[in-house]
């Protein structure tokens, strides 16, 4: 049976590695990734300061109040929604460097899924988690380059584009992006990728149709909670029924 | 988006939004992303191969990375031109380079120049407008990198709680975990119209063949390239569609 020669595989090699990553690794990267993340949140004011020290510009306390209210209301929830549902796929090191780095669900995690893919590890293992790592700082190097050029430089080449090219580079890419990562979780998990698409589907029905109204704010929230936790909650119990199996890691 | 419409009038805070100034209050906190991209990256290649990872994988994990940040960073670009015509080209870079992205950087914004009733794209808007549209984006964006920054190291516990501590049933957890989330991305996506319902559709198909092809004869480069080629074919049926049929819903 394969599923005993994929035990002692893993017992054989992960032994020390699970060493390294849990004493080595993760302590590393829990120890510099709050220090930066910090370290963010204090110099990504650097603009309203400039903005203030050197224009003199600053608005009434009351705007910034009321401005930030509105936003915390609108996506305070996703402030620990999103952190809590993409770890089991971003890991420890893609929550600091996601989450610091932004464009998560378009950018970061398809790197890392893409990445685990042709490097043949699984997701959730220690190796798959340096994989991933590794995924997310070329993506970071990549995005933070083209982006820099690009508003520098680019913005009036793009300008130039036909209107279509340049909506169907906004609208249709992503979906796409989407699409592929889906089949390729799925191809593994078929049945659990039904699940998730069923519930993601009637989770989206029933917010269009008002159902979920009753609750307070946009409860786009529920959504995703539903989607990813209810995911999760199935896949766990077809495990334990045995209708489902990891594939072999060959 | 409103690409059709003509050039917007140069604002009056423009000359300050797209100032030295400004650009330069954004580099200390975009170095502090590559800094620690550099960081964790060294370290993962290092302890990386102390745990029986080939040089081979590691160079495969960042090629793919690479490769496939490039199609999503290009859309990423596309989006920020939305930003960069109402906050300046510097905010619109450092916002996009940190934390936010295009569908809560626009919306922050706007919310901080409708405290003066305004609405992004007016021509009048005041520099304290755009001022308090600068500290809406930075506050608001300042919840995930705390959470992240604080929250991390207690995550595992809330996922073994879920996955009860069985090893095995980590991989099927996280698994289930991209499902579930990919699936309510894409509903969305299927919600918005027929041609983003067929770029779903085609580049989940060709992601399924490529992938198929590659194991069925191991061949490597068709696995980096899989998500890349997904995209560019499901970007041109989504303009097939868009161009045909239009959107029945």
């Amino acid at each position: 049976m394969s599923e005993s020669e994929i035990d002692t595989n893993v017992a054989d090699g992960s032994d020390s590695s699970k060493d390294v990553y849990e004493n080595d690794f993760v302590p590393y990267i829990n120890k510099w990734g709050r220090r930066t993340n910090l370290l963010a949140v204090a110099l990504s004011f650097g603009p309203a300061v400039a903005l203030l020290t050197v224009f003199g510009i600053l608005p009434p306390t009351q705007a910034v109040i009321g401005a930030f209210i509105s936003v915390a209301a609108t996506y305070g929830i996703f402030w620990l929604v999103e952190p809590l549902s993409y770890y089991p796929v971003l890991g420890i090191p893609g929550t600091y460097m996601a989450f610091l780095s932004g464009n998560i669900s378009n950018l970061r995690l398809p790197c890392a899924a893409a990445a685990q893919e042709s490097a043949d590890v699984q997701t959730g293992t220690p190796q798959g988690s340096i994989i991933s790592t590794i995924a997310i700082a070329a993506s970071i190097a990549v995005n933070t380059t083209l982006l820099g050029v690009g508003a520098f430089a680019l913005v009036s080449a793009f300008q130039a584009l036909p209107a279509l090219w340049q909506n169907a580079l906004d609208s249709y890419l992503v979906p796409a992006v989407f699409g592929a990562i889906f089949a390729q979780f799925g191809r593994d998990y078929p049945k659990v990728a039904g699940v998730g698409f069923t519930l993601a589907l009637a989770m989206t029905t029933l917010l269009e149709l008002g159902f979920l109204n009753f609750l307070p704010g946009y409860p786009l929230y529920v959504v995703i909670i539903v989607s990813v936790f209810g995911t999760i909650l199935i896949a766990r119990w077809m495990w334990e029924n045995g209708m489902i199996h990891p594939p072999d890691d060959s | 988006m409103e690409w059709c419409e003509p050039p917007i009038a140069v604002l009056a805070y423009m000359d300050i939004a797209n100032s030295r100034w400004l650009w330069l209050s954004t580099l200390p906190v975009v170095s502090v992303v590559l800094f620690q991209a550099a960081i964790f990256l060294r370290r993962a290649w290092a302890d990386g191969k102390e745990m029986g990872l080939s040089d081979e994988q590691l160079k495969t994990g960042f090629k793919t990375g690479v490769i496939s940040a490039i199609g999503p960073a290009v859309a990423v670009l596309v989006g920020m031109l939305a930003l960069i015509a109402t906050v300046g080209g510097p905010v619109a870079w450092m916002r996009l380079t940190v934390i936010g992205s295009v569908a809560f950087e626009l919306p922050a914004a706007e919310l901080g120049v409708s405290q003066f009733g305004y609405s992004l794209g007016d021509g009048d808007i005041s520099e304290t407008a755009y001022a308090t549209a600068v500290w809406s984006m930075t506050l608001g964006g300042t919840g995930w990198l705390l959470v992240s920054a604080l929250g991390t190291p207690h995550m595992e516990k809330a996922r073994q709680k879920l996955g009860n501590g069985k090893e095995k049933l980590i991989p099927i957890i996280s698994s289930a975990a991209m499902l579930g989330a990919f699936a309510y991305f894409l509903t969305g996506e299927v919600a918005a119209g027929t041609p983003e319902t067929g770029s779903v559709a085609v580049g989940g198909l060709v992601m399924l063949v490529l992938l198929r092809i590659a194991d069925k004869r191991d061949i490597q480069w068709l696995r980096e390239w899989a998500l890349g080629t997904a995209m560019i074919v499901g970007l041109l049926v989504g303009v097939v569609l868009q161009v045909t049929v239009g959107s029945w819903w």
